[in-house]
């Protein structure tokens, strides 16, 4: 462990000591600030009772299928209007338009079309992650340096192989910072889609326990999403590492 | 024989970008066909551009370009480009890179393979053949792209600025490497260049280029094949006097 991380660790146990100190020393209500050590207990209890593990199932079920959802889609569209300039000139004023659109401020009328539960929930998700793929295809699928393009076209390479062969690969530094930003904002959206319409998972416990004043429990179910959210992040990062490993050769980090 | 059509013949062409003045104006050149042509001006004077308008890449705004009698509406395969950057796919081996060109329209075979061995070994650069061009110098690079654009083996060859990345032992090794093959091949090559030495040394003929125009054009008669001693003898400074004294403003009117 290098001394800048040796650090940190110390300076998070001072923090939560420090926390906890005050805690029991004003004797605060642990409806206001939970005690560390309680929040400690109640997660612990949470995860080996078991009465956490379907809330993260269904909370990372949503995220993950909301994420593929919206990459997908945000993908492909994002393609189609690289690709087809038509379709870019008349769509780009909407697509800019729909990107200030608070797209959790739809989450009620999704409850309208789609009820109570994962579906709503998964569709405001996929909603959140679609833009950034959207963009950072668009992007990346243009930042081909003009001379890659002559020499594609001076090699005689199809519209298919140049989009595959040459525009894809050249901006897939680009579309991953898009997933990257969009997992993210997967876990964000899985859980405020459930605050708005969530009947189980993580976002719609944090409600219950609200429901019932359990700050204790607020707390333990934050360190729960945080945990999940780090995970995916991680996840994202090895995925990204693993899909560019040839584009890092050579590259100095 | 029938009066055979030279490789290229460009026609009072001239050429524009997109609401700016003319770049190239009115330039006339033929190249018959396996002769090497070199081109020299300074920088920003319109070389890449006629280059591309010679590939195909960019029409002409004016005037005609045509290739084997038959004017050039679109680039052919039967011609290779190597760019002014060496304009590599980061994300491919060396091996891969120098592939593309077949690869792009049949599957690569053995033989194929062999053939990107020998050029890499040819430009220098063989023991490189499975790193990733971001591990490779700037001559390596470039150096890749030129065995890029020789892969294919194509009628014409244009090059821009292909070994001014290089030190000047590498460059006269495959400015003779070029040579060779190009007569083996029987190649047609347009060459652009900055040095004057290197224009002498390779072509039958050069044209100097300044705003957009052909102000001189010179044959260059040198003994072939060429070798690197030559580069020491009278005639061979003459020309190059010549040449140098076309591109600097005082002496354009004369010649
Ligand atoms: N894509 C472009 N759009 C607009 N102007 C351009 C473009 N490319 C080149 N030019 C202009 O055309 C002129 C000629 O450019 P060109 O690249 O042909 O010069 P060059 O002779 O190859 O120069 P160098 O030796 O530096 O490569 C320059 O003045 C340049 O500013
Ligand atoms: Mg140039």
């Amino acid at each position: 462990m290098t001394r800048a991380s040796m650090l940190s660790l110390a300076l998070f146990v001072a923090l939560l000591a420090l926390w906890e100190g005050f805690v029991r020393l004003t004797g605060i209500s642990p409806l206001v600030i939970p005690a560390p050590s309680a929040v400690l207990i109640v997660l612990w209890e949470g995860l080996t009772v078991g009465f956490l593990w379907p809330h993260v199932w269904v909370t990372a079920v949503e995220t993950l299928l909301g994420f593929a959802l919206g990459c997908a889609i945000g993908f492909v569209a994002g393609v189609l209007l690289g690709e087809v300039d038509f379709l870019r000139r008349l769509l780009w004023p909407y697509v800019l338009a729909s990107q200030v659109v608070p797209k959790l401020a739809l989450g009620p009328i999704f409850i309208v079309w789609f009820g109570f539960g994962m579906t709503s929930t998964i569709v405001i998700t996929a909603l959140i992650c679609f833009f950034p793929l959207l963009e950072n295809t668009l992007t990346g699928l243009q930042s081909v340096p003009p001379e890659k393009r002559d020499l594609f076209r001076m090699l005689g390479a199809s519209r298919r192989q140049t989009l595959l062969r040459l525009k894809i690969p050249s901006g897939l530094p680009v579309i991953m910072a898009g997933v990257r930003v969009a997992i993210v904002l997967a876990l964000v959206g899985a859980v405020v889609g459930e605050f708005i319409g969530g009947d189980a998972g993580l976002g719609a416990s944090i409600i219950a326990a609200q429901g019932m004043m359990d700050s204790t429990l607020m707390f333990a179910l934050f360190i729960v999403i945080t945990a999940l959210g780090m995970l995916f992040y991680q996840l994202t990062i090895l995925f990204e590492r693993w899909l560019l490993s040839s584009w890092m050769k050579g590259k100095e980090t | 024989m029938p009066n055979s059509p030279n490789f290229l013949d460009i026609h009072a062409a001239s050429f524009a970008y997109g609401g700016g003045g003319d770049v190239v104006s009115n330039v006339g050149w033929s190249i018959p066909a396996g002769a090497l042509h070199c081109l020299v001006g300074r920088s920003g004077c319109g070389k890449t551009t006629l280059l591309k308008m010679a590939a195909g890449l960019l029409q002409p705004t004016a005037g005609s370009v045509q290739m084997l009698g038959k004017d050039v509406a679109a680039p052919s395969r039967n011609v290779g480009f190597v760019f002014q950057s060496p304009s590599l796919l980061e994300w491919r081996t060396v091996l891969d890179n120098v592939l593309l060109p077949i690869s792009l329209h049949q599957t690569v075979i053995q033989a194929d393979r062999t053939a990107a061995e020998e050029l890499l070994e040819l430009v220098g650069i063989k023991e490189h053949t499975n790193r990733y061009p971001r591990q490779l110098s700037g001559g390596q690079q470039s150096r890749v792209a030129l065995a890029r654009a020789l892969i294919t083996e194509p009628a014409g060859l244009l090059m821009d600025e292909p070994f001014a990345a290089l030190d000047a032992i590498t460059r006269e090794e495959l400015q003779d490497d070029l040579l060779q093959l190009a007569t083996i091949r029987n190649t047609t090559v347009l060459f652009v260049t900055h040095d004057i030495g290197e224009a002498v040394y390779l072509a039958d003929r050069v044209a100097v280029m300044d705003a957009g125009r052909i102000v001189f054009s010179a044959d260059i008669d040198l003994p072939r094949p060429r070798n690197q001693t030559q580069r020491y003898s009278t005639a061979f400074n003459a020309a190059c006097l010549d040449l140098r004294h076309a591109m600097t403003p005082t002496r354009r009117a004369v010649a």
